[in-house]
């Protein structure tokens, strides 16, 4: 059973019309399933609410969720079944990283990072200019 | 030099520095899709073909997501 463990990048898109509860809710939802299957999440990015670019089941609007997990390949059909299942989830993109995809992967997540160290020393010295 | 010069091969954008297209970097994709939403062609752009074949997918992906629209008719 021991299969091999990629990583993988999730994008979904929550119904806009939704509580803040019950996107929290869904989120936390998609997570538990990662997690309860053997997937590792690295990190959750919530984009927030975006306008969509052209509406989907009537909805101008959805909550944008990018995540990065770790599991063995089988539990991603089963995942994009339930994302497929949940009403709550307008779109959804799930990606194998190969070896470029990961490169990027942790470029963005240096430079991110990078970025937040940035502003936290400019907010500590109580300056706002950045000097790079 | 040629009979069949390319009418305008705009400043080609350096994508040297690129080596993944991310359908999340919309800054990006925007410059090289018209305001329709259609995405502009190779003799236009000037980008190379491997370079041109990632943006198209980067794109679609896009699209799919509604990052980016399938048509944007622009009423006129």
């Amino acid at each position: 059973m021991a299969q091999p463990v990629n990583t993988y990048e999730l994008t979904y898109i929550v119904n806009g019309v939704l509580s803040d509860n019950q996107t929290k809710e869904a989120v936390a939802r998609i997570n538990r399933f990662i997690e309860e299957h053997g997937g590792n999440v690295l990190e959750t990015d919530e984009w927030g609410t975006r306008r969509l670019a052209y509406p989907i089941r009537k909805k101008r609007n959805g909550y944008y969720v990018n995540l990065y997990f770790q599991s063995a390949g089988d539990i991603i059909t089963r995942l994009e079944r339930s994302l497929e299942i949940d009403d709550d989830i307008l779109r959804y993109i799930t990606f194998k990283l190969d070896a470029k995809m990961l490169r990027h992967y942790e470029q963005q997540k240096s430079s991110a990072k990078r970025a937040r160290a940035q502003e936290i020393d400019a907010a500590a010295a109580g300056r706002d200019d950045d000097d790079d | 030099m040629a009979i069949n010069t390319p009418q305008e091969t705009t400043e080609a954008f350096d994508t040297s520095s690129i080596e993944y297209v991310d359908y999340k970097d919309l800054e990006l994709l925007k410059r090289f899709i018209n305001e329709q939403g259609k995405i502009l062609p190779r003799r236009i752009t000037g980008v190379s073909a491997k370079f041109q074949r990632q943006l198209t997918r980067a794109v679609k992906r896009a699209r799919h997501l509604a990052l980016l629209p399938y048509v944007a008719d622009t009423v006129r």
